[in-house]
């Protein structure tokens, strides 16, 4: 009965034999043929000129990922998917943050203005899409009509129109639909800071702003580091407001590299490419994640 | 866990003096959370017009009609695509937190590098954006002959929750005291016995959390199943959106379009109403415990 330290690699538990692995393989099943294995799947077709019906394709060597390079797509879906993570990033952590500040203060309403700030979460992407392509509308729109009630010219109002900040217009449906979300992740981050460590911060003499500054943003690194996390990889996968409200346009300016792939796959029929695409993206994304995972432990050890 | 949760709302009944520095608070905060609801305001008022009202949707609440309502609930085929929501994400969140909490037994229980190398593999899923693999994955699909009914995208669902929820499960693991099961492995308690009765209980609040989580996500994707159903039977509530997709810049057709949004999200804002607190501490504990 005595488990053999040389086999079961280290586990000498008799509790916790390495018969639990069994527990494993309905999850790993899953992992591995639906998630593995279409990711090195992706390598041989990114060779091949498939087209999701026929299945006589041939293999053209690397010339799926030449032709990517070659008009500047791939560029392009890089770029703007940099930008958009960015702007999302920062705008909701900054926004998100800042609520959760003010209201983990002593104020009145406290829930009713923490439901109005995460109430946007629960809608489906498609209906905050529909939404906002009226709030951003010209002429008619809810900004144009604003816009004109007060005197300025709402026809001429036109961001989802305009190939300059049509990729930010659309970054910021997805703040007002995320930041509440990382608003109520910050604000119990807050609440774990002690009262007492407060106290006796503003016994030492610092006012509030120090407070934050040297006291409870330090203290919440952990969360921060968390939630800066969350937002990169949420911000990574932008496809749905690209493909709702502006699809992809105007002119190439909010192709982002998921709604390339799809817009590839599924408009183009080019199977082939799409997944010359995604393999050039999949290493595009891990690189991100290192950079970001290394800058994240240097800032948290400072912190 | 639940009671100085409490006790400290309890307390915060002695509300801050006023001075102009919480006067000022409140107005920012009062302003921002206006700007923030107005799109939804608008929309809602919107909605309860005649689908021929065009006068300017700024003007709040002037009309209380069902007539968009009504329009829009026959063209959505609502109550199919409800249910269809409601057995699909169910389903498929039953399953993730049978899957998960089952993988994150042994990930959280077994010290050895074994163990250590199948976290970091499950956690590695949650980088890649599924999106990505979607054309090998409709291949394996159609190869390994799964065919495309309501229940195909949840086989998705499950794998894209997976890294997550096993992420969430085994920290949550380390906080299951381990002599709680040396006792039951000595009242010869078997591995099953141990799992189902003894620990998979303790891990109620990750389970709280999973199913709220990734249940919201699942409730409100449309990719999957847009790209794997073809049947409009078959449809659920997100997707069944799409169909107005062309209507989103016909003015004429707003108000008919604003009251399907509004029947979309109803069913998560009515849940989201009910159980507001397991919402919030679900979603706070899925990114701090973790």
């Amino acid at each position: 009965m005595k488990p053999k330290k040389t086999k079961n690699g280290g586990n000498t538990s008799l509790v916790f034999r390495n018969r639990m692995y069994v527990f494993l393989i309905p999850a790993l099943a899953f992992f591995l043929v639906l998630w593995i294995y279409p990711v090195l799947q992706l390598f041989y077709y990114s060779i091949t000129n498939f087209n999701g019906i026929n299945y006589d394709f041939d293999f053209v060597g690397l010339k799926n990922y030449q032709k990517i390079f070659e008009n500047g797509t791939l560029v392009n879906s890089i770029r703007n998917t940099l930008l958009y993570a960015c702007v999302t990033v920062v705008l909701s952590n900054l926004i998100g943050l800042a609520v959760a500040i003010a209201l983990n203060t002593k104020i009145r309403m406290k829930g009713f203005f923490r439901t109005a700030s995460y109430f946007p979460a629960l809608f489906s992407a498609i209906v905050v899409g529909f939404i906002w392509s009226y709030v951003y509308m010209p002429t008619s729109g809810m900004i144009a009509n604003l816009v004109t009630l007060f005197g300025g010219n709402g026809a001429a109002f036109n961001p989802l129109g305009n190939y300059r900040i049509a990729l930010f217009a659309i970054a910021i449906v997805e703040v007002w639909k995320g930041f509440g979300s990382t608003m109520i992740i910050y604000l119990a981050g807050l609440q774990t800071v002690d009262e007492s460590v407060l106290e006796a911060g503003r016994i030492d003499g610092c006012n509030e702003w120090q407070l934050t500054k040297f006291v409870k943003l330090p203290m919440i690194a952990s969360t921060i580091t968390i939630n800066i996390i969350l937002s990169v990889i949420n911000g990574l996968k932008a496809f749905d407001y690209a493909f709702i409200m502006t699809n992809g346009g105007p002119g190439k300016s909010t192709k982002t590299l998921m709604f390339q792939i799809y817009e590839i796959a599924f408009t183009d029929q080019k199977m082939g490419r799409a997944s010359a695409f995604s393999v050039v993206s999949f290493f595009v994304i891990i690189a991100i994640t290192i950079v970001m995972l290394i800058i994240m432990n240097k800032r948290e050890v400072e912190l | 866990m639940a009671l100085p949760g409490k006790k400290k709302e309890k307390e915060a009944v002695t509300y801050a003096k006023v001075t102009w520095k919480i006067v000022l608070l409140y107005v920012l905060i009062t302003a921002f959370c206006i700007i923030v609801i107005a799109p939804l305001v608008i929309v809602f008022s919107s909605s309860l017009r005649r689908p021929e009202n065009q006068n300017s949707p700024l003007m709040l609440f002037i009309e209380f009609s069902s007539a968009s309502y009504v329009r829009a609930f026959s063209q959505m085929n609502y109550p199919m695509e409800l249910l269809n929501s409601l057995m699909t994400t169910g389903l498929a969140v039953f399953c993730i937190v049978v899957l998960a909490t089952m993988a994150a037994y042994p990930i959280g229980r077994i010290k050895s590098r074994m163990a250590r190398f199948l976290y970091y593999f499950f956690i590695s899923g949650l980088i890649i954006p599924s999106q990505m693999v979607i054309v090998p994955i409709a291949q394996t699909f159609h190869r390994l002959g799964i065919p495309n009914t309501r229940f195909t995208p949840v086989l998705m669902f499950i794998t894209c929750s997976l890294p997550f929820s096993v992420f969430l499960f085994s920290g949550f693991m380390k906080g299951v005291p381990v002599e709680v099961e040396e006792a039951a492995y000595i009242d010869g308690a078997s591995l099953w016995k141990r799992f189902s009765a003894v620990v998979f209980p303790l891990l109620k609040p990750a389970t709280v959390s999973v199913i709220i989580t990734q249940g919201m996500w699942i409730w409100n994707d449309y990719f999957y199943p847009m790209v794997f159903i073809s049947r409009q039977n078959q449809y659920s509530l997100p997707v069944g959106m799409l169909q107005f997709l062309g209507d989103k810049e016909n003015p004429a057709q707003w108000n008919i379009l604003f009251a399907a949004c509004v029947l979309c999200a109803l069913p998560l804002i009515a849940i989201f109403m009910i159980l507001q607190k397991q919402f919030i501490n679900g979603i706070a504990a899925g990114a701090v415990k973790g």
